[in-house]
């Protein structure tokens, strides 16, 4: 697998990436240990981790396979994964929390982005 | 019904007690008796996939069940606005028709329109439903098997209830696939006479093919009977204006014909109401106009969706499909037509009249097959106005 | 050809047996002309398709798109291929009578043809995702990329498209074209299919990811794209086709312009001549197709669990430790199998769906703005 296994609990598919792939359920207060040294290696259990490592401590039940933020996010910041970017914050995300649609929006295919151009054939179709 | 059969005493339709007339001794029919009040010429179980990825399992299902028909179609996922309302109405709208005893949603599980949900909708409307998807039952082979059982069981607690009904209860729809001569001179007249004869025994038609009224605009609009509805017709009119028709050459042929031509096969009636595909009828009488293309499949699933339960089908090629909740009378006004496909046109409009015309129709909904039903052809297929995402 | 016949080609193939596939599909008979001209392309490439032996059409006989020039255009390949029209046998019974006839005697003509020994670099082998979840980008789709990686250094072609499934990792694939032309198809083509939602009025977002992208935890396109996109490994962009469009032989990863609705995407490569179909899915999608073998890989783990009679091969692996190298090299593997006759999930259960994507109307407004 690309990326760097987070103590068999996470994915860190890019050095740069601001969120983390959760591999199992994951109950609130389980704790990531995210160490920038070890990202390199793909053992990497952080349970050595130096001291530059912190941990973040999941703010809530995480389902497998969905994000975890691994730092605070400020609404409106880009947000990272697989070194690039898959979206916008619209709200404040603290390190920990559960990033998904209620906190995270795609910048494409966006109407209110580029309302001008919008002819909206397919509305008119309808009467009524 | 009289009031002597002595049911359904809350919804019973005062068309209905025309029957008394005994003028009409012999336009009287026996249909199924829909705990709405309403009446239906077939029995049927729908089985309804929401998303293209679950109609092998949703054919295999009906397959084993005799009341139980599927409704294949391309759809339910990866469209957009408006085209996706219109997919889930239209599932609705089906789902909904006086012919449809209960409906069972099959869906993969990922997909935008969720059978849930669906499901959910036909539950609030009195529809007996049960839903299954792909993936919450672990797998096409046991949905396919759930899937018989819970067909099964939908198809035991069908009502047999039956009741007399005549003309005047019909919802009847309408579509000539083409304004070809032998269908404008010889199938529309006929057709039109018929929906008169069924308008004036206090029933009503639902129209489809909107390409015919698009060349002839301002004359359309004003066989609209209701200013608010005829603004919505211009409107409707002038989208299509700007779009290209579904059924290409068929606008600009309609164009060489005046709009008293294109409009006989509802014998000119005042046109009551405009409906979007999908959305079901609500007007008293007269004629709805539905928008739908004049392609035949497309067209008779939003007729479907309105209410229809009879569809008769202007053709001059001979198209021989039918659909799976309403039966379809062909018609055709083209000679080499009728002798070509004899087994496959259920009226040849250059040697018949009104009389024998509808007595071919009642006989067809008392339970007689159609054409198409005797040969098995239920195609089914939603009208989109958008692109595949 | 049309909706009309579909229903009878359906009823010829399951009276003339079990050789015999229908690729009934829902388009009218007179479409307006981009969209026939796309039907048509579709028609052709099925009928050439080198996993069809023999072509029976069955037509109406008044549909815009004639059947003879469509037998015209498939007999080209050498194979051979009959027609039948409604009108002419005199209506649905004496067709399907007729139609299963000629079916049979073109089942005849080709039975005896063995399978020959044959070379990795005449695979076109199509790469499909649908119903994607998180472990789609992590595992599976990587797999797949891996042993797309190979195919081509054996000198194969591997395709696969989704347009809108570029959205947000486009400039990945442009980076990987080998001109300035390529590049600016390819970014012209994301260009339309994004537009599209504002053609339609609304987001994207509404359509894209889907709820059950979003259950597996997917939370916009880009995130899907990014992860879409390494099912096609790593290797140069060599070009890109329009949807049904030939893919050339020994050509490299070729892109396809299709939409992301699965089954019409799925179409849209058979038509251009795969011969093979490998097909991601995180939550489990069950299609397959007609003409081509479908193989489905998942790397889900409880997917793999729960609707492993619908999936072919486990690449959930590649989330608990085996490599992606392993794990490709077994599903390179699996693709070669495949290609020497073994059966698919899809095939066994006869899961074969098939739908043309149809341009609509609204947008052929788009296109003709675009060229006038």
């Amino acid at each position: 697998m690309k990326g760097v296994v987070i103590d068999d609990k996470a994915l860190l598919m890019a050095e740069n990436d601001t969120v983390a792939t959760a591999l199992d359920d994951l109950e609130a207060g389980t704790e990531l240990p995210v160490d920038t040294d070890a990202r390199s290696d793909d053992s990497a259990t952080g349970e050595t981790g130096g001291a530059s490592s912190r941990v973040v401590v999941l703010e809530e039940a995480i389902e497998f396979g969905h994000k975890i933020a691994l730092a605070d996010i400020e609404a409106g910041e880009k947000i990272y994964k697989y070194g690039e970017v898959i979206g916008v914050a619209t709200a404040d995300v603290p390190a920990g929390a559960w990033v998904h649609t209620h906190n995270c929006a795609s910048t494409r295919g966006r109407v209110d982005r580029e309302a001008d151009d919008a002819t909206a054939l397919g509305a008119g179709g309808d009467p009524r | 019904m009289t009031p002597s059969d002595g049911i359904d005493t809350t919804t019973a339709d005062e068309t209905r007690i025309s029957t008394d007339d005994p003028a009409l001794e012999s336009e009287r029919f026996r249909a199924f008796d829909r705990p709405d009040g309403r009446i239906g010429v077939r029995n049927r179980l729908l089985v309804l996939p929401s998303v293209i990825c679950s109609h092998i399992v949703a054919d295999r299902i009906a397959d084993e069940i005799p009341a139980a028909v599927s409704a294949p179609h391309d759809h339910g996922c990866a469209q957009l606005g408006a085209d996706n309302d219109q997919t889930e109405r239209t599932f609705l709208g089906v789902g909904r028709n006086p012919n449809v005893s209960g409906v069972l949603v099959v869906g993969l599980g990922c997909e935008v329109v969720q059978s849930e949900g669906v499901a959910q909708r036909f539950a609030e409307s009195g529809v007996p439903v049960r839903e299954l998807s792909i993936q919450a039952e672990g797998g096409s082979d046991r949905t396919i098997e759930r899937g018989i059982d819970v067909a099964g069981t939908l198809a035991s607690e069908q009502s047999e209830a039956e009741t007399a009904a005549t003309l005047g209860d019909l919802t009847v729809g309408v579509v000539s696939s083409d304004v070809q001569r032998s269908t404008l001179e010889t199938a529309d007249p006929l057709v039109g006479e018929f929906v008169q004869r069924v308008v004036d025994a206090g029933g009503r038609a639902v129209v489809a093919g909107t390409e015919r009224f698009v060349p002839h605009g301002d004359r359309a609009c004003e066989a609209v009977a209701d200013e608010a509805t005829r603004r919505e017709f211009e409107q409707l009119l002038e989208t299509k204006r700007r779009i290209p028709a579904r059924t290409a050459g068929l606008q600009h042929r309609a164009a060489g014909r005046s709009f008293d031509e294109v409009s006989r096969s509802w014998n000119g009636l005042p046109v009551r109401d405009v409906l979007s595909y999908g959305e079901p009828a609500t007007h008293e009488s007269d004629v709805a106009i539905v928008d739908a293309p004049s392609r035949f499949a497309e067209a008779a699933t939003g007729l479907a969706a309105a209410g229809a339960h009879v569809i008769v089908h202007g053709t001059a090629d001979g198209i021989p499909s039918g659909h799976p909740v309403v039966p379809i009378v062909k018609v055709t006004g083209d000679e080499s037509t009728a002798d070509a496909l004899a087994a496959d046109i259920d009226v040849d409009a250059t040697t018949t009249g009104v009389d024998d015309f509808t007595e071919t129709v009642l006989e067809i909904l008392e339970g007689d097959p159609s054409c198409a039903e005797r040969h098995g052809l239920t195609e089914f297929a939603i009208t989109r106005i958008g692109p595949s995402m | 050809m049309s909706v009309t016949a579909s229903a009878l080609a359906d009823r010829i193939a399951v009276e003339a047996g079990a050789l015999v596939r229908s690729t009934p599909h829902q388009m009218g008979s007179s479409q307006p002309e981009a969209a026939r001209a796309q039907t048509e392309r579709v028609l052709v490439g099925t009928g050439r398709n080198p996993n069809v032996g023999a072509v029976l059409l069955v037509a109406l006989g008044t549909e815009a798109i004639d059947a003879d020039d469509i037998a015209d255009r498939i007999a080209g390949t050498g194979k051979p291929v009959e027609t039948i029209a409604i009108r002419d046998a005199g209506g649905t019974e004496a067709t399907i009578d007729e139609g299963t006839k000629i079916a049979r005697s073109l089942v005849d003509s080709i039975e005896e043809l063995e399978r020959e020994t044959a070379d990795a670099s005449e695979l076109i082998v199509g790469v499909e995702c649908g119903g994607s979840d998180a472990t789609s980008g992590i595992a599976a789709n990587p797999a797949v990329g891996n042993a797309c990686d190979r195919l081509v250094e054996a000198g194969g072609t591997a395709t696969f498209s989704e347009t809108p499934e570029f959205i947000g990792a486009e400039h990945i694939l442009a980076d990987r074209c080998p001109d300035d032309e390529t590049r600016k198809r390819l970014l012209e083509r994301v260009d339309t299919r994004e537009g599209m939602a504002q053609l339609m009025g609304v987001d994207l977002r509404l359509a894209q990811p889907s709820p059950g992208n979003k259950d597996g935890g997917l939370t916009t396109i880009e995130e899907k794209s990014l992860g879409a996109i390494s099912k096609g490994g790593t290797t140069p962009v060599r070009g890109i086709v329009d949807y049904g469009e030939p893919l050339p032989a020994g050509g490299g990863l070729v892109l396809m312009d299709t939409p992301g609705y699965d089954v019409e995407s799925v179409v849209g490569k058979v038509a251009g001549g795969a011969q093979v179909v490998v097909f991601t899915t995180g939550r489990g999608s069950t299609t397959g197709n007609p003409i081509a073998p479908v193989i489905k890989v998942t790397g889900n783990p409880k997917t793999w669990g729960r609707l492993s009679s619908n999936i072919d091969c486990n690449a959930s692996t590649v989330i608990s430790g085996e490599s992606l190298e392993d794990v490709g090299q077994r599903l390179f593997e699996d693709v070669l199998d495949v290609a020497s006759g073994r059966r698919t999930e899809a095939e066994r259960r006869r899961l074969e769906e098939f739908a043309i994507n149809e341009i609509q109307p609204a947008e052929l407004v788009e296109l003709r703005g675009e060229s006038p």
